[in-house]
């Protein structure tokens, strides 16, 4: 992971490399391409496992990368319902522990790789239609329903950020993993990667 | 006074503009990284999990490297500052990930603060003239120089990434864990 392999990527056209953010553009350019351009990365590293790739450990923790999907869709859908607009989280969570917080990871052993890789990218799917449309709306200033309890909402733009936060932590720890499991390593997908596994 | 959560970390703004809101999530991040390294001996910084060669150490160091980078040389087109003019980085590509295991845990904590105070009057500087949105200094071959928008943003993306890593690292160290 050298700075050197940026300028590289950058050269490619963005057929190539869809997930590229802008160099000079807006700041809602940015942060939408610095989001795209994680969950990209994540869902190369998380892609074309079995079960027990999926499954796969290392050293003390318990992380796996099939939880790591499961939680992500968790943290889209909440992101952009009940953090954004205060409406409820919806469909396939309403009737899931998606609340507590180990469920997601625990609860993913007992899925299957087609439906973990459905259930992120369903939530991706309608996160990318509620931020556009949130964004239409209102632009990145626009306050969201939740707050720190003193009256203080947090702005869209804290939420991408935070979004932005959240998958690069995770990818972090996908990349540990992924290595483990086959040794696949690298900062980005190569160009013209597609998701093989999934709907 | 911004208030620091119980790792010492300043909470990003709710809802601040663009800029405080960029360099919160940064300073939240680097934060991050020096809990993770925190109170930990040269073994623990030189460990390693999985299949994986990265260390801890290796991290504060490529961290350093990175901030120099983008900051300095980059967005200024400032000559690299020791040790990375000093390096042969023909002879290895990865050499500050592993030059680390033979550094002292006082040296890689001190260069790599070191290298975020540079960072942060580099950025000042560049905000006093033209902004988010002024190009890079040194532009890449092609031509093409990313803003310091883009660079502000690569930066908090750089390490939130190494900061999963270092969470593993840290955990298969002592057990430490936490978000």
């Amino acid at each position: 992971m050298t700075p050197e392999s940026v300028p590289i990527v950058s050269g490619m056209t963005e057929s190539d490399s869809p997930w590229e953010p802008p160099l000079a553009g807006t700041e809602v350019e940015h942060l939408v391409g610095a989001l795209e351009r994680l969950r990209a990365t994540f869902r190369w590293k998380a892609d074309g496992l079995d079960e027990a790739g999926l499954q796969k450990r290392i050293g003390a923790s318990t992380l796996t990368i099939g939880g790591l999907l499961k939680h992500l869709a968790v943290v889209e859908d909440y992101m952009f319902t009940i953090k954004l607009s205060g409406e409820p989280i919806g469909e396939p969570w309403d009737a899931a522990e998606w609340d507590e917080h180990e469920w997601p990871f625990t609860s993913a052993a007992g899925d299957t790789p087609a439906q973990l890789y459905a259930l992120w990218d369903g939530a991706v799917a309608r996160s990318r239609a509620r931020l556009d449309a949130a964004l239409a709306e209102g632009g990145l200033d626009q306050l969201a329903h939740v707050s720190d309890g003193d009256g203080h909402h947090a702005s869209l733009r804290r939420l991408v950020c935070d979004l932005i936060e959240e998958y690069g932590r995770h990818t972090g720890h996908a990349d540990l993993l992924r290595e483990a499991i086959d040794g696949l390593v690298g900062e980005d997908p190569p160009p013209g990667w597609r998701a093989t596994s999934g709907g | 006074m911004t208030e620091l959560d119980d790792h010492g970390r300043p909470e990003p703004p709710l809802g601040g503009d663009e800029l405080a809101t960029l360099v919160g999530f940064l300073d939240y991040q680097r934060a991050t990284l020096a809990w993770k390294c925190a109170g930990l001996d040269a073994t623990g910084l030189d460990a390693t999990v999985g299949r994986s060669t990265m260390t801890l150490g290796g991290i504060l160091k490529h961290m350093a490297y990175v901030e120099d980078y983008w900051f300095s040389e980059r967005l200024h087109g400032h000559d690299p500052s020791p040790p990375w003019a000093a390096a042969d980085w023909e002879a290895d590509r990865d050499w500050e990930w592993h030059s680390a295991a033979a550094d002292t845990p006082e040296q890689l904590r001190a260069l790599w603060q070191d290298a975020v105070i540079r960072s942060r009057a580099l950025v000042t500087e560049a905000m006093a003239d033209g902004g988010l949105g002024r190009p890079a200094r040194r532009p890449w071959d092609n031509g093409t120089a990313p803003s310091l928008r883009w660079i502000l943003v690569h930066m908090i993306e750089e390490y939130a990434r190494h900061n999963g890593h270092a969470d593993l690292l840290r955990e298969s160290v002592d057990g430490e864990t936490g978000e």
